[in-house]
């Protein structure tokens, strides 16, 4: 195949590729035998009890860790060992945390900027314009100038979200971003989540939000000491799941499988 | 007793010039040891092994080592063995700042240890390089958390200059002992140096404290 059929070949329908991925911590096994797809458009959910893998599976994704066995391909290519390879990979997908990560000596609209105006290069008012729209676009035009500190940690998760946007990313990874929330903010969160899913955006969601899971996503995996133990449509995995572990972690949670 | 203030008054202009050098040398000292110790403090952080073991031995040296001996050392023992002839002054403020530059050293390697890894995290996640994460997001966080202990450094760079008597720079503390010496009054010469010290030095820690009150949420992640 030559360079200009290659360039005619329309994006691949598999944004992620999980194939066997194993990680260790020392002796502890974090993930072992883990293969899963993620494709263009599809918000993937990942569930499961705290420690199970989930998020250590989220880190490998954007080589915050590194894999100990299998593989991980991104756009069909195999994830980069090099520095700034693997630069060039994390600027493609944006990650939203557990606990924001906000810069606290940053404002909104400075901690939106600070992809395109540092990595991007884009000029001050590039970036600028580019984050008035995305703080629009989590309802937050009105505190663009409010630190962190004078935010709360919904409206912080919502910056957090508009600053991964603001690389303009083909995957969007969320880190449990309501875990640290109070309950009365978490909806306006999930809201701002269920909109990016709308216009398309390919997501990978660990979440404790069953409701989400099951109202947003495409594909749920259910994630157990380090390993897959189910995955399929959410119609499969809430009401009618093979596994009697699925149902057994469902139930602990209230959910009446 | 009677106190007398006449010898305090009488040689007012003698002291307020003391002053002034005690001041210059607090500045150069609090600037040099700064510089010295920013730099001291990144290259042990982010430098290479060999540079980091130099440093960690350069820094425990001088946490070992009482700064009195350090500015002896360097005033009296430096030219005997190099031939360089360092003027009292410049001999002081060498001594006082390679001192307390380990200090300042060790005061930015907690700082930047302070910062959560998640925000390197973040910053890692956005596409940022290394220098880039340490010189946008870590270090500006890093200077914030770090301000209370600057404050207690600056306190003492003032402080230490008293040391420079021993030298005879000609600062504030040598200037009182000439006086007391020859007025027989060191409670009055001697009280008297007790409250400028207290008068400068106060004000400048409060000052620092009432700065960070403002702005450690600048800092706090």
């Amino acid at each position: 195949m030559t360079a200009a059929t290659l360039a005619m070949q329309p994006a691949p329908r598999v944004v992620l590729q999980y194939r066997d991925v194993r990680k260790l911590y020392g002796d502890f096994v974090a993930l072992s035998g883990v293969s899963m797809e993620v494709e263009r458009g599809q918000v993937v959910c990942l569930i499961g009890p705290s420690g199970s893998g989930k998020s250590t599976l989220l880190r490998c994704t954007n080589a915050l860790e590194t894999l100990d066995g299998g593989e991980l391909l991104f756009d069909g290519v195999p994830l980069p060992r090099d520095p700034a390879s693997i630069r060039k990979v994390r600027q493609r997908m944006g990650m939203v945390f557990q606990n924001f990560e906000l810069f606290p000596h940053k404002t909104a609209i400075q901690n939106v900027m600070m992809g395109p105006s540092t990595v991007l290069g884009l000029s001050e008012q590039q970036s600028r314009a580019r984050a008035e729209a995305l703080l629009v676009k989590v309802g937050l035009s009105d505190k663009a100038g409010n630190y962190p500190a004078n935010l709360s940690g919904g409206q912080q998760q919502r910056v957090a979200i508009a600053r991964a946007l603001a690389m303009e990313p083909e995957v969007m990874l969320f880190d449990e971003p309501t875990s640290a929330l109070d309950p009365e903010t978490i909806g306006e969160v999930l809201n701002v989540m269920k909109a990016l899913a709308d216009d398309g955006m390919t997501m990978v969601v660990v979440t404790h939000e069953m409701t989400f899971a099951r109202r947003v996503a495409d594909h749920v995996v259910v994630f157990e000491s380090g390993q897959i133990i189910e995955q399929g449509p959410p119609a499969q995995i809430f009401d009618a799941p093979i596994q009697a572990r699925t149902r057994d972690f469902l139930g602990h949670l209230g959910w009446d499988a | 007793m009677d106190f007398n203030y006449d010898p305090v008054l009488q040689s007012w202009r003698f002291l307020l010039d003391g002053l002034q050098v005690t001041l210059l040398l607090s500045g150069g000292v609090a600037a040099c040891s700064l510089i010295l110790g920013t730099l001291v403090g990144l290259a042990r952080r982010y430098g290479p092994q060999w540079l980091r073991v130099v440093l960690v031995f350069y820094i425990d040296s001088m946490r070992a080592i009482p700064v009195l001996v350090v500015l002896v050392w360097i005033y009296f023992a430096l030219p005997a063995i190099t031939g360089w002839n360092l003027p009292p002054f410049w001999s002081a403020l060498f001594a006082l700042s390679f001192h307390l530059a380990a200090y300042v050293a060790e005061v930015i390697r907690a700082g930047i240890e302070s910062v959560r890894p998640g925000q390197v995290r973040a910053g890692l996640a956005l596409g940022m390089s290394g220098p880039q994460i340490v010189r946008k997001i870590v270090l500006p966080q890093a200077i914030v958390r770090m301000m209370p202990a600057f404050g207690s450094l600056l306190s003492l760079a003032i402080k230490d200059t008293a040391i420079a008597a021993v030298i005879a720079v000609p600062e504030l503390m040598r200037r009182a002992d000439a006086v007391a010496g020859q007025s027989y009054a060191p409670v009055e010469v001697f009280s008297t140096v007790m409250i400028i010290y207290f008068l400068i030095i106060f004000p400048v820690t409060r000052a620092v404290d009432m700065v960070y009150k403002r702005i450690a949420f600048l800092g706090r992640s």
